[in-house]
């Protein structure tokens, strides 16, 4: 019973609708008698632990809208047609200079993690080989761990201390990002340098991650970053793209950074594109698409030169993504008919593994945001994982009696041979004591007899839960790779299987079994499509980096398989994290069964207007009050003396306003100052995106008396909806035009009401109907 | 009927040219586009359309066949002589190669042998006229489909090459390099020492003979180094790697479990006990619920009582 209470006083405005007892925020009528309950929990502080159902105050909406005033109407008619050829021309330019950028920064993290993990195993072989013969192997698993340890601490530091917005993977960042929520700091030059040095500390630290995902964060921001042309951090302003310098521009630009990002992890410039695709889809024309992919195949390109340098056969652009795949050729591509309801079952499993994953990971983010909150103590927990981590490896090589011969084509970097015989090697130890990357290449290309059963199924079970464990702790780390070695393990586990159940029975089709490799990509498929629950990018994505079109549709059968049974379950594991922030995130559509509700009950009201011709000191005050972080202001004409409210005239922000205050655009000022200037649309970009808050502009107490005329600035025609369109109506404007604020007005066009995103974002279908979620300061 | 053996013609002549583009590496690209000469090929597609069809019953049928050929189809006595000696030499290493496949020694027991026979073909395969001016190259290398002289050897290469005998053998086939014959040394007082204490106790032996294994251990290791390994020494260093561990058991000991386990759960220890304290002292994050402000329903009151709280 203390658990329906609990479930009650968290879901939806409780305290709203509690005195009135009507049924606005929880649809069913069986949870009626329960809101006599909640007046006994009125008198409770308004204080409740972190939990999914809240949406936080400090993110906000991106302004995608064009801000139509006269001041953009008057450059447009300045502009000559040459200077829109040029801006077409210079966009491509940002797009090439975007995925050359990304490439790079691929490479870099490239070649560094590669440089320094061969120095960390081979210190730890030498070191286990020296032990093994005298004795004292303790000692190389505390060096082992000690090692893990710093780099993770170096990693957990800079990121819990530096930039929080860096840890993890940063998709569901730049998810958010492209759905049109600003995420304060995430498209910031510091982040991208913590991003990049952070993901070499976790990935040289052996923690269960991977650094694909990060490239997709780091193309965001290098996009964010170069179609800027200036950098705010680093005080440099080249003055060139001013153009690009607003929401609406920049996000597509992001978008392209995304691509090119997924593009140069896999090397799959088309599942680059589809991925920005699927995440930003609903401000998309085929112009922006043909960019996005010029970016994705400029940064494959990149990648694949400066590696093909690095490998000493210059020019050689055979190389694609962070993560190769590997050839998949010869025998191995076949697949029969009869082996797709195998794949379909593959699928099922992966979903539900999927799911138990997403589940797991799911309470501990909640723990971990409620209890492990201090830089410290995350830093602590990350150091704690890498030396756990290492422990569990070493134990599971130790205990390992898997002794495997080394044969002229195993590609093993570090052998281990322990107490095997001299001449082999200990298999748990390529699984634990390499790069997760190459741990997943050995699972899909080493020839079947490579790992018994025994060795694959405890990886398996170990490496789940250390992946599990380390997805979402302070350290920037993709979620990718994990996802991929775990079903690539268990995939090729079933493979064996397979191939020794069946061959009591027919000697040929044993040979279309025999090649476990097949198995563990489509294991693979499904735990990473059972987590992440992306469809048609990832489909392309695991096709192109597999480099086999042959794979597509089986591929495909098991993304799909594990999408619909993990979502059975539990949503994606972005979703989670989207959700566990409190993002005001836009889906698709409207929630199912909310067509009841209308703009009357989901606006703001009443709503702070100004007038047409102001008064500095209302702006400032208004401007000032930290209880109401208003970002939009009706602008409206006052009808006469009457105390009606006022007409509807246009919409003004506030960092227009902001603006304005700062150049001081009084109407007393212009009137004695004739030489002055006018402002121009220049002066707001200048100050994009980072507007100074209003505390730091000095009005004086004459200025506030002045006026201030926002006929020029404001947009004059803002979008407005009447009071009884219905909530789905509002949601396909919202997203289909990148909305930010919509103005309710009545018949007389006065207004009434204003939407904004976390009015729209609050309403979600929860397991029993419709529930809306709450505001909070986080 | 015409039709049929045009096309056949087409058929050989494309088989030819596929085989030669992509089989030999020895054939530069003139001598290939040479080879597509219509004239030559056409005649040479007469010879492989009677050679190969012929059923094999009636051979003296096609010998007569054969000598009925005009004269400058006719192989040459000196290529007849170049193929016998090639078919003796080609026994002869065969010969070699047979006996020596279990315990690998064909590197060591053939080499010379090998470079008799490659000797031989290069004579063949060479540019140079021999008496008479007749160049053997083409008549005996690739005038059918089947290539046999070609392909015979080109299987013995192949052979060599995954053999890596190269790397153990001097570049003119006269000796075994040093580093091979340093390795055989090494190898041999391993080898007289495991049968030393072979009939006693095997820890004896483990302990006695761990130097010299050790020896040639790294010297093994420093060979692969340098890329100076054949499947002879390969093979040898692992039958004595099987000895050392299977038979005599010399690998190491699994001994320090007690430690390794101790180490490992004390790390797992841990994080029980940072999430447990985290848990009890650190202070649960609370979240400020703030209060929208909302439009009055018909019949709400909520409003009102908000603004009063």
């Amino acid at each position: 019973m203390a658990n329906i209470t609990k479930k009650v006083s968290w879901s939806s405005r409780a305290d709203e609708s509690a005195a009135a007892g009507e049924s606005t925020p929880l649809l069913n009528g069986s949870e009626q008698p329960q809101h006599s309950r909640q007046d006994s929990l009125r008198g409770r502080p308004k204080e409740i632990p972190h939990n999914e159902k809240l949406l936080s105050l400090k993110y906000e909406s991106l302004d995608y809208d064009n801000i139509e005033n006269q001041l953009f109407l008057e450059e447009e008619r300045r502009m000559s047609y040459m200077g829109f050829r040029c801006l077409e021309i210079s966009r491509w330019v940002v797009c090439g200079l975007i995925g050359i950028l990304t490439g790079l920064i691929a490479c870099f993290i490239d070649i560094v993690v590669e440089q320094l993990a061969g120095i960390k195993y081979q210190l730890i072989k030498e070191n286990i080989e020296k032990f093994t013969e005298t004795g004292g192997l303790s000692i190389s698993l505390i060096l082992w761990a000690v090692l893990n340890f710093t780099f993770v601490m170096v990693g957990a530091i800079i990121v819990a201390f530096f930039e929080p917005i860096a840890a993890g993977s940063g998709i569901p960042q730049i998810k958010c990002y492209l759905n049109g929520v600003k995420i304060p700091r995430v498209v910031r030059l510091k982040t991208l340098v913590i991003k990049v040095c952070g993901v070499i500390c976790s990935v040289v630290g052996g923690l269960a991650v991977g650094k694909e995902g990060p490239m997709i964060h780091s193309g965001a921001v290098v996009a964010a970053g170069v179609s800027q042309g200036r950098s705010t951090s680093l005080k440099r302003d080249f003055k060139i793209f001013e153009y690009f310098r607003r929401d609406t521009e920049k996000r597509d630009f992001v978008s392209a950074g995304a691509a090119a990002g997924v593009s140069a992890a896999f090397g799959a410039p088309v599942g680059g594109v589809l991925f920005s695709l699927e995440e930003g889809a609903s401000f998309w024309n085929q112009m922006l698409t043909w960019r996005i992919f010029f970016a994705s195949m400029i940064s494959t390109f990149t990648l694949n030169f400066v590696l093909s340098i690095y490998h000493s056969h210059a020019g050689d652009l055979s190389n694609p993504g962070l993560i190769n795949f590997g050839r998949f050729e010869g025998d191995s591509v076949t697949y029969n008919l009869y082996e797709i309801p195998l794949f379909i079952a593959m699928g099922a499993i992966g979903g539900f593994l999927g799911a138990l994953f997403n589940v797991l990971n799911y309470w501990l983010t909640i723990f971990r945001i409620r209890y492990v909150h201090r830089p410290c103590l995350q830093v602590m927990e990350a150091m704690l994982v890498a030396a756990v981590t290492a422990t569990v490896s070493f134990t599971m090589i130790y205990f390992s009696n898997d002794c495997q011969p080394l044969g002229p084509e195993s590609t093993e970097e570090y052998p281990l041979q322990l107490f095997c015989a001299d001449g082999e090697y200990n298999s748990m130890a390529t699984a634990f004591f390499n790069t997760p990357e190459r741990s997943v290449r050995s699972l899909f290309h080493n020839q079947p007899g490579t790992y018994n059963p025994l060795t694959l199924g405890l990886f398996t079970l170990t490496y789940f839960f250390l992946a599990c464990w380390t997805y979402g702790l302070a350290v920037s780390a993709g979620v990718f790779i994990p996802s991929l070695l775990i079903g690539a393990a268990w995939g090729r586990l079933f493979g064996i299987l397979l191939a020794s159940t069946s061959s009591g029975g027919a000697q040929h089709s044993n040979a279309i079994w025999a090649d476990p490799g097949k198995y563990a990509l489509i294991g693979a498929a499904a735990q990473l499509g059972g987590i992440v629950r992306m469809t048609l990018s990832l489909t392309v994505i695991m096709v192109e980096a597999t480099g086999n079109v042959t794979y597509g549709l089986p591929i495909m059968l098991v993304l799909m398989t594990a999408k619909i049974v993990g979502d059975y379950f539990e949503e994606g594991l972005y979703d989670i994290h989207i959700k566990l922030q409190s993002v005001p995130f836009l889906h698709w559509e409207a929630p199912a069964t909310s067509h009841w509700l209308t703009a009357r009950e989901v606006m703001s009201s009443p709503v702070t207007c100004l007038n047409r011709i102001e008064k500095v000191g209302t702006i400032v005050d208004i401007l000032s009050n930290t209880s109401t972080n208003h970002n939009g202001f009706p602008v409206v004409v006052q009808v006469l003396e009457s105390d009606e409210p006022a007409k509807l005239c246009g919409l003004i922000l506030r960092s227009q306003l902001i603006v304005l205050l700062k150049h001081k655009v009084f109407v007393e000022l212009a009137r004695s100052r004739l030489t002055r200037r006018k402002l121009q649309l220049k002066d707001f970009r200048d100050a994009y995106p980072r507007f100074p808050p209003i505390q730091s502009i000095h009005v004086s107490q004459d200025e506030r008396e002045c006026m201030m005329d926002l006929t020029e600035f404001m947009n004059p025609t803002p979008y407005t909806v009447p009071q009884e369109t219905s909530l789905p109506r509002v949601f396909k404007l919202f997203r289909a035009l990148g909305l930010r604020h919509l103005v309710v007005a009545d018949d007389e066009n006065r207004v009434v009401g204003l939407v904004t995103r976390k009015d729209l974002a609050r309403y979600h279908l929860g397991k029993h109907g419709l529930e809306e979620l709450q505001l909070a300061q986080t | 009927m015409s039709l049929y053996k045009s096309c056949l013609f087409l058929l050989f002549s494309l088989i030819d040219i596929n085989v030669f583009a992509s089989g030999d590496v020895n054939f530069t690209p003139s001598e290939a586009t040479n080879q597509m000469n219509p004239a030559l090929s056409s005649s040479a597609a007469g010879v492989v359309n009677s050679a190969v069809f012929k059923p094999f019953a009636d051979s003296v049928f096609s010998l007569n066949l054969l000598s009925s050929f005009p004269e400058d189809l006719e192989i040459s006595d000196y290529c007849v002589e170049l193929l016998n000696i090639f078919g003796q030499r080609y026994v002869d290493y065969v010969k070699c190669l047979v006996p020596a496949a279990r315990p690998v020694k064909v590197c060591q027991n053939c080499f010379s042998t090998y470079g008799i026979l490659v000797d031989t073909y290069q004579n063949i395969s060479s540019d140079q006229m021999g008496p008479g001016n007749v160049s053997c190259r083409d008549s005996l290398l690739r005038s059918d489909r089947l290539m046999l002289v070609y392909q015979l050897y080109s299987n013995l290469e192949d052979l060599w090459e995954k053999s890596n005998c190269d790397h153990c053998i001097t570049a003119t086939f006269q000796s075994l390099t040093n580093t091979t014959l340093y390795f055989m040394t090494v190898l041999n007082q391993t080898i007289t020492c495991f049968d030393q204490y072979k009939e006693r106790n095997h820890t004896e032996l483990c302990k006695n003979c761990k130097n010299t294994y050790r020896g040639l251990n790294e010297l093994y290791g420093r060979m692969e180094k340098n890329h100076t390994l054949c499947i002879d020494i390969e093979d040898a260093m692992n039958m004595t790697r099987k000895l050392w561990s299977k038979n005599f058991n010399c690998s190491f000991p699994r001994e320090e479990t007690v430690a390794v386990i101790a180490v490992s759960s004390f790390m797992l220890f841990l994080p029980i006990i940072f999430y447990l304290s985290s848990f009890l002292h650190s202070e649960q994050k609370k979240r400020k619920l703030i209060h929208p402000k909302r439009a009055k329903s018909y019949n709400s009151l909520m409003n009102i009582q908000d603004k009063l709280s």
